[in-house]
């Protein structure tokens, strides 16, 4: 298992509310969860494999900003 | 638009039919359509009439329309029938209790007692004016829109013999002064009401059963669950789900939605939907159902369908709607009610006038008592009694002989049936998993090995482990040590003892593991598998020492009980969620021709329904949530008493012993108690014809004999004793 942290602009719950089905219906993913806290609003995901690109085009194609930060 | 709402005050069949034929005229209404034992209307309607207006109609004649949103409607609706339900049953303790008094004083001391017609008449007044106030405000209204009911005939009825005992308790000397008595009849009018009312109560009862079914069923979600949001965990309420959130399902947990297995594995019990025994492996990417229940080992399922959208919503929304889809023979009595009453007033009125107009001497006299007769004599005490004394005796006998009648249609319905769909599973079936057949290599010293066989499956938790567990547990103490056991998912398990290592599993396991098997097993394994049972294989080292099979026991008593229900006529099917294979061999030992697999829950009742459209009268037996739409939708619904509580409540009638041979039983019952119930109505209606003629004076031009309104009273007393007596004949038949 691989944790890989993103930089993002996910704001709000809202935007969390929105972007539950997608991530929880990625079948690599195990876990994740955004940092609403932090400045780079960090989303970390628990991967199964190495396949960061799911992740980085699902969350894209919610209309957010990613880009892998570690 | 065309809409559903709920109705509350409907007491008969009738009512249903009234406000169908007041509304259907009224401009800007397209549509009614008002299903009485639903207590629903379904309104089409267009712009030239709101929806307050049509409210206010049905107001008018004595109903209220619930209006708002389904879920308001559906809670202030068992709001207001609570309501009429307590009420109700106040009514008619209060009438008993004055009544019983009436009853005793005209019955036993006759004039004994001083002022008696007057204490009769104050006791009578509470009961009337109270209890049964509710037909003459019914009748009111019914007679303004030029329509009668039952309501109106018990109204009518009760009424003039209270008014006629009124006048001859205040003014006796009336009637003496003629040379008649003026007999009083306080205690036809309160008995009446009393009885009637005690009626209406019982069906009241009934009626709010069917709503207990949904309300079961709705509570097959949990009312919390426990989800991922963002990462960490939280408890939220069941109606906060979304789409596409992860659940976190615990052993016992209920599913609260339909959803796909993301993380885990688990055994789910799916009975109450798919029909099938053994609960089944849940690994990432299965799908799940709301109202199953996970039974060992966490997961974690995304939701796909939530709310409305879940199998189990779609399953109650159809077990309401074939609920609301019930005929209603009901309104048969209340259709002859309806030609009854007016012919009983119109021939009250024509005595009247041939009294008045025709008779040589004291005319008025015998005008005003001739009508008054025929008004007593008719009154509908005995055709009210027909058949709910003989459902109620009917009842009492199944209920005897575990036969549970919910519904007294299903009662009135069960001798009609031609054609009988059964469950496998549960129903012709014991419902769960159980060891058939042990077998043994010939070589094998067997009473060890069943130890080890006992000593592993013990550990492993999968439901067929379980059912051979049961078995070997009957005649084997455990009483061996086994080392390094492991579960292979989806495969078996294994362990070793005293070095040598033993497997148990599925021939995949065997395969796997290079295990042979002798031809002589293999032969064996291959028969049992064609007779639909699952195989678990038994493996020393690399051989494989023996075989069980597991499987769903036919019960005892099904095979004798379909042959006699074939005997009488009645064609069988047989439905089951359960694959092609094991249906069939399944209808093939009880020997059943018609039968279909893979049969989905709402699937079932269209086949149900299909059927009816054939003309064929049907009933389904059925014990699982997933036969609750077809026994709600099947014309006689019958629920094995081992089963679900929701099909239980869906259905007319629930056998107490899960015994196909109990059906024949509820079939000879319901025979003998339609004959009951057609010899009290011939009863009731000979007395009738031949009682009104002879109260209206028939006789008087041929020999001078007039009935004595007293004697009437009596006669009309006398034939419901009759029709009691012949209904609680029926207590003695014989059903076998």
């Amino acid at each position: 298992m691989t944790i890989v942290k993103y930089k993002t602009n996910i704001q709000c719950t809202g935007c969390i509310k929105s972007l539950t089905p997608v991530l929880n219906n990625l079948d690599n993913i195990d876990s994740w969860k955004v940092d609403l806290e932090s400045s780079n609003r960090i989303l970390e995901v628990d991967l199964d494999d190495n396949d960061k690109e799911t992740v980085f085009n699902a969350v894209k194609g919610l209309g957010f900003e990613i880009e892998e930060i570690s | 638009m065309k809409e559903q709402y709920k109705i509350a005050g409907m007491t008969c069949a009738a009512c249903a039919v009234s406000i169908e034929s007041y509304l259907k005229p009224q401009d800007g209404i397209l549509e009614v359509a008002v299903n009485y034992p639903n207590q629903s209307v379904t309104i089409e309607y267009d712009n030239k009439i709101a929806l307050e207006t049509i409210q206010q109609k049905i107001k008018e004649i004595g109903y209220t329309l619930i209006l708002g949103t389904s879920q308001d409607t559906q809670k202030a609706f068992e709001e207001l029938e609570e309501k009429r339900l307590a009420s109700l049953k106040s009514k008619l303790v209060f009438s008993a209790i004055f009544s019983i008094p009436i009853f005793v004083m005209a019955m036993f001391f006759m004039g004994k007692i001083p002022y008696e017609n007057w204490i009769m008449m104050a006791l009578s007044l509470p009961v009337l004016f109270w209890s049964g106030a509710e037909f003459y405000t019914i009748a009111w209204k019914k007679l303004k829109h030029f329509s009668a009911n039952m309501d109106t005939l018990v109204a009518l009825s009760t009424g003039i013999a209270f008014l006629f005992s009124v006048f001859n308790t205040v003014n006796p000397q009336y009637f003496l002064s003629k040379g008649l008595m003026p007999h009083v009849y306080y205690e036809s009018a309160v008995i009446i009401i009393t009885l009637i009312l005690l009626g209406r109560f019982l069906e009241e009862k009934a009626k709010s059963k069917t709503s207990s079914a949904i309300k079961k069923l709705m509570g097959l979600t949990p009312k919390k669950v426990m989800v991922i949001r963002n990462g960490e965990e939280s408890i939220i309420n069941y109606d906060e789900i979304l789409k596409g959130e992860l659940i976190i399902l615990k052993p016992g947990d209920k599913v609260p939605v339909d959803g796909k297995v993301k993380k885990g594995t688990s055994f789910i019990d799916e009975s109450m939907i798919s029909g099938e025994p053994i609960p089944l492996e849940k690994t990432k990417g299965s799908k799940v159902f709301a109202g199953t229940i996970n039974q060992k080992g966490a997961l974690r399922i995304i939701a796909t369908k939530v709310g409305n959208e879940t199998l189990l919503s779609q399953i109650i929304k159809l077990v309401e709607q074939a609920q609301s889809s019930k005929p209603a023979i009901q309104k048969m009595a209340d259709k002859v009610a309806g030609i009854f009453v007016p012919i009983v007033i119109g021939l009250a009125i024509l005595t009247f006038a041939l009294w008045y107009f025709l008779a040589p001497e004291a005319s008025l006299t015998y005008a005003l008592l001739t009508p008054i007769t025929v008004l007593i004599i008719a009154c509908p005490c005995a055709l009210g009694l027909a058949t709910p004394t003989a459902l109620m005796v009917g009842i009492g006998k199944g209920a005897e002989q575990g036969i549970l009648i919910k519904d007294a249609q299903s009662l009135e319905t069960a001798y009609k049936i031609d054609t009988l769909i059964l469950d496998k599973t549960g129903t012709i079936t014991e419902g769960k998993p159980q060891v058939t057949n042990i077998i043994w290599d010939e070589n094998i010293i067997s009473d060890t090995l069943e130890k080890v066989v006992l000593a592993i499956e013990s550990e492993s938790e999968h439901p067929i482990a379980e059912a051979i567990v049961q078995h070997l547990k009957a005649s084997k103490t455990p009483g061996v040590t086994i080392e390094a056991f492991q579960s292979i998912t989806g495969l078996g398990a294994e362990a070793t003892f005293e070095n040598t290592m033993y497997r148990i599993g599925n021939e995949n396991l065997m395969l796997q593991h290079k295990i042979n098997t002798p031809h002589a097993l293999d032969q064996k394994a291959n028969a049992l598998k064609l007779e639909a049972k699952t195989v678990v294989y038994i493996s020393q080292q690399d051989t494989v020492v023996g075989i069980i099979a597991v499987a769903d026991k036919i019960k005892a008593t099904t095979i004798s009980a379909i042959k006699k229900l074939q005997k009488i006529g009645v064609n069988i099917h047989m439905l089951t969620g359960d694959n092609e294979q094991t249906a069939k061999a399944i209808a093939q030992q009880v020997g059943i021709k018609q039968f279909q697999a893979n049969v989905m829950p709402a699937e079932k009742g269209k086949f149900v329904e299909q059927l009816q459209k054939q003309g064929k009268v049907v009933a389904m037996a059925g014990d699982g949530i997933n036969d609750a739409h077809a026994l709600a939708q099947a014309d006689v619904g019958i629920a094995m008493g081992s089963g679900t509580d929701i099909a239980m409540e869906s259905a007319g009638i629930t056998l107490m012993q899960s015994d196909l041979k109990q059906i024949v039983k509820a079939v000879q019952l319901s025979k003998a108690t339609m004959q009951t119930i057609k010899q009290n109505l011939f009863w009731a209606f000979i007395y009738n014809l031949i009682a009104i003629p002879i109260a209206a004076g028939i006789l008087y031009p041929f020999n001078g004999f007039l009935l004595n309104p007293m004697i009437a009273g009596a006669a009309m007393s006398m034939s419901s004793i009759s029709v009691l007596a012949n209904s609680l004949r029926l207590k003695n038949s014989v059903i076998n």
